[in-house]
């Protein structure tokens, strides 16, 4: 009797073994004597930190490394029993999707439905069977009524579901997918990240997907490989992982994980629902004495929080420990209207908003909410259609790509002169005046673009009266977003205020004294950051998820309850 | 912001057609502005444009096409007006100038005029085409025909906008730079950008090679497929997207009757102008007639509303293009 598993899915979906690359003017190799095997149908979540070669390996994987890029390769690389190495991408395209970080240059057609088309047209099938191929992986993306658009009208979260159908639609053995959230708002990363689950759960599609915000899809893996420059330090199941991120590199730890690290419970919880069953379940009362949630944290917090008395934000920041400061910005009744297709629409519906001195806040919100044309108009690059708007103390913007403001080969020639220094120290780049901005890190060229927009704003040591940015933490590991919350405390410090667009909510969780939740054009919620992050199911940290008590939102501030809890039963 | 050039999907007759259809039909109005040299006969071939622009829902990119169009038009009639020294109508002389003529005419103003509005009609006819027909669909069409060509023009059709893109926000972060920055000219702007392009077209052509463009591209026509038997093999299926248009017909046909009207016309005399010594414009009959069929299939895609059964009872005739009760179809 023949076998009932065909040899097609006993055959690993992608097989590494002994693989070196190097980039074409590369000093060092990008990989390193990587070897792994990864099954069909598994979903594995590649971690590491920035430059730890992620995305190269998902390059190597779909055959764009080295055909693509160059540079020298040893070792073997197979996706689904095919030598990838011999075959070029367009041969691996039948077995392998790959959805690439920016949508925007994974497109290349005119219209959304032509655009899943082309690879199976490229690969010759007939009209009747694209057709169909394109309504259903249409219809499991949740994507028809995008059908008949063209690409250039669709938002990034929208053009990211379209790079993932145009992957999907020839129904590959394997998907790679290269931080496909970092564009994302909450709701769109969550719903991306259980469709890739359904995907894989239903289709027994092969998923590898490569993340820095790993609170958001290690639930929702079954294995995580974790990167450490170059070659695979850990690989194993998301709770070893975090056992082993806890020894071996606390960046790579996620939220809930740091929590019950910081208490000392076992065992580490790969999500929020995982925390939950282990801090109610008998084996952590045995461990505290008695259930913290059922006692301290009740599952149903209503109760709880009525108990909290409603801060406006305003009594809130006057009972802060600031003295009051000057206004940094201050908007009115404020309208604007942006052209759509041939039609125009209220991007912004009056908002009414005041931004004080030395205050940090998060201005959060679904995409298309509105976030970036509040800060474009702030610094003068929209006109409002009705309201006021004013930064009297000026405002300095940091657009969402920082390599925007970079156009000189020297970083001295971006900033010249004494002026020019005396930013760089601002932001610590004042050793790098002879650096190429294209040789600095990340992280770096971030700073420069913000030293250029600061450049002549300073009176003296004083900064503007507002510095704004949009989605700064775009691509970033946890330790370059710590680099950040530094920077923007001292900036703060110094009597700035701040107004950063994010969708991180563990970043806002860090920096932020204040979140402004935007939706559909309109302030729906204004308060202290303990307050608005740890009341609801998609704006709240994965702490706040876990605890669900109001105010505690970082994994130290749910320590601290949980050890307080702890002391009072003592 | 969008182009008002660029191609959005509608429902409309002319972006349903075929590409065959839509270039046959508007190509045809292009013969006619080169055929032409009658200023009434150009004039209905404008009119034509622009009534299929607004009819297709193209208005936005119409009235682009005419403020280019006669500004282009203003700029022929000046130079031709400076630069040729014919016509018995002199309005204006003024001795020797180098490059230039010494006598500005009636004749030489008229002449530029036409060539103007030539190029107007031409240029609202191609805003027309470039809002109202589908990229994709002629790219899909050429690729068999000449796959490499049809990769260069996606790549650079895909890299236009990106690169506008890019340059608006260059142009943003150039302004956003604070007082003490070094000012950002045009060059270093220009310079960023091919730079920024390069790496958008490797990135773009890396997206291609994972569709798979590199492979040897499908010997079939990729709109139709052949189904049967050796006998039956010029018998195709259609895909539910890639199918033919009920409009396709009718821009053929269009397209062709005008350019048959353009050239029994042109045999017929119907094209009476000439420039020099004096301006002289035919309008007999033939002219008008030509004129008058250019004009009206400017309303080629105009939507027919739907006719009503005749033999069916009246309330199955009012429902009998509503939606089922509850919304399915």
């Amino acid at each position: 009797m023949p076998d009932l598993v065909t040899p097609t899915h006993t055959t690993p979906a992608l097989a590494l073994t002994g693989v070196t690359y190097a980039y074409p003017t590369a000093s060092g190799a990008a990989l390193h004597d990587v070897s792994l095997n990864l099954a069909c149908g598994e979903f594995a979540l590649l971690a590491g930190r920035s430059a730890s070669g992620k995305s190269t390996l998902l390059r190597a994987a779909c055959g764009l490394v080295p055909h693509f890029h160059g540079g020298e390769i040893e070792g073997r690389i197979e996706v689904a029993g095919i030598d990838a190495i011999a075959a070029g991408p367009g041969e691996l395209a039948a077995v392998v999707g790959y959805v690439a970080q920016d949508p925007e240059t994974q497109v290349v057609s005119t219209t959304v439905s032509a655009e899943i088309e082309l690879p199976l047209e490229m690969r010759g099938d007939p009209p009747a069977s694209r057709a169909r191929a394109v309504e259903e992986v249409a219809l499991a993306l949740a994507i028809p009524h995008l059908l008949d658009r063209a690409v250039d009208t669709l938002s990034g979260g929208e053009l990211q579901r379209v790079a993932l159908a145009a992957a999907l639609v020839t129904r590959p053995r394997l998907v790679l997918l290269d931080e496909p959230t970092s564009q994302l708002d909450p709701v769109a990363g969550d719903e991306l990240i259980w469709l890739l689950r359904r995907l894989n759960e239903e289709w027994g599609v092969t998923i590898l997907l490569a993340e820095h915000r790993l609170e958001r899809c290690l639930a929702a893996a079954d294995r995580v490989i974790t990167m450490s420059p170059g070659s695979v330090a850990f690989d194993g199941n998301p709770r070893d992982f975090l056992t082993w991120a806890q020894d071996s590199d606390t960046a790579l730890e996620t939220p809930a994980a740091r929590l019950f690290s910081l208490v000392g419970i076992e065992p580490l919880p790969v999500g929020v629902r995982a925390a939950r069953h282990t801090l109610a379940a008998p084996s952590s009362v045995e461990r505290g004495g008695t259930d913290p949630l059922r006692t301290i944290f009740p599952f149903s917090s209503s109760g709880s929080r009525r108990q909290q008395p409603h801060v406006p934000p305003k009594k809130a920041r006057e009972e802060g420990v600031r003295p009051p400061s000057p206004t940094a910005l201050e908007v009115r009744d404020l309208w604007i209207e942006l052209a759509r297709d041939d039609t125009y629409r209220d991007v912004l519906r009056g908002i009414d908003l005041s931004v004080e001195g030395g205050e940090r806040v998060a201005l959060m919100g679904r995409n298309g909410a509105g976030k970036s044309t509040l800060l474009r108009t702030a610094a003068g690059l929209l006109n409002p259609v009705r309201g006021k708007l004013e930064a009297q103390h000026g405002i300095a913007l940091l657009t969402q790509n920082p390599s925007d403001y970079l156009v000189r080969e020297r970083v001295g020639d971006e900033l010249a002169g004494e002026e020019g220094l005396a930013v760089l120290r601002v932001v610590g780049l004042e050793q790098a005046v002879d650096a190429d901005p294209r040789d600095l890190s990340g992280g770096e060229r971030q700073r420069l673009a913000l030293a250029i927009a600061l450049a002549g704003r300073m009176n003296g040591d004083a900064l503007p009266g507002l510095v704004a940015l949009d989605e700064p933490t775009r691509g970033m590991d946890r330790a370059r977003k710590d680099d950040l919350v530094g920077l923007i405390s001292d900036l703060a410090e110094r009597g700035a205020g701040l107004l950063v667009a994010t969708h991180d909510v563990e970043f806002a969780a860090a920096f932020a004294e204040r979140v402004v939740l935007l939706g559909d054009g309109v302030v729906i919620a204004d308060g202290p950051a303990r307050e608005i992050l740890s009341g609801g199911w998609y704006f709240a940290t994965e702490v706040a998820r876990v605890l669900d008590r109001p105010g505690v939102i970082t994994p130290e501030q749910g320590a601290g309850a949980l050890r307080q809890w702890s002391s009072e039963q003592r | 912001m969008r182009s008002p050039f660029a191609y959005t999907p509608r429902s409309g007759p002319l972006q349903a057609a075929s590409p065959g259809a839509a270039v046959a039909y508007l190509g045809a109005l292009v013969a006619v502005a080169f055929l032409y040299s009658n200023p009434i006969v150009l004039a209905a071939t404008g009119l034509a444009a622009v009534l299929a622009g607004r009819l297709a829902g193209a208005g936005a990119a119409v009235r682009g096409a005419l403020w280019m169009g006669l500004t282009l038009a203003l700029l022929i009639v000046a130079v031709n007006a400076f630069v040729v020294g014919r016509g018995d109508t002199v309005l204006v002389r003024w001795g020797d100038l180098p490059w230039l003529s010494d006598i500005v005419t009636a004749e030489a103003i008229a002449a530029g005029a036409v060539l103007g509005l030539r190029a107007a009609v031409v240029m609202v006819v191609f805003a027309v085409y470039s809002a109202c027909v589908d990229p994709d669909r002629v790219l899909r069409a050429l690729r068999p025909l000449a796959g490499r060509s049809a990769l260069t023009a996606t790549l650079v059709s895909r890299l236009v906008p990106v690169a506008a893109a890019d340059a608006a926000r260059l142009r943003d972060a150039a302004r956003l730079r604070g007082p003490a920055a070094a000012p950002v000219g045009k060059a270093p702007l220009a310079r960023r950008l091919l730079a920024g392009s390069l790496d958008r077209a490797v990135d773009v052509a890396a997206t291609l090679e994972l569709r798979g463009y590199s492979l040897e591209a499908p010997r079939r026509s990729p709109g139709a497929t052949f189904s049967g038997s050796r006998r039956t093999k010029r018998r195709f299926t259609r895909g539910v997207r890639g199918r033919r248009s009920r409009y396709d017909r009718r821009f053929y046909a269009i397209g062709l009757a005008v350019l048959a009207v353009a050239i029994a016309g042109k045999a017929l005399g119907a094209d009476g102008f000439s420039e020099y010594p004096a301006t002289q414009i035919g309008a007999d009959g033939s002219t008008l007639v030509v004129a008058a069929m250019v004009a009206l299939s400017g309303l080629a895609p105009l939507r027919r509303r739907p006719r009503r059964a005749r033999s069916a009872p009246a309330s199955s005739r009012t429902a009998s293009n509503s939606l089922p009760a509850g919304g399915g179809i």
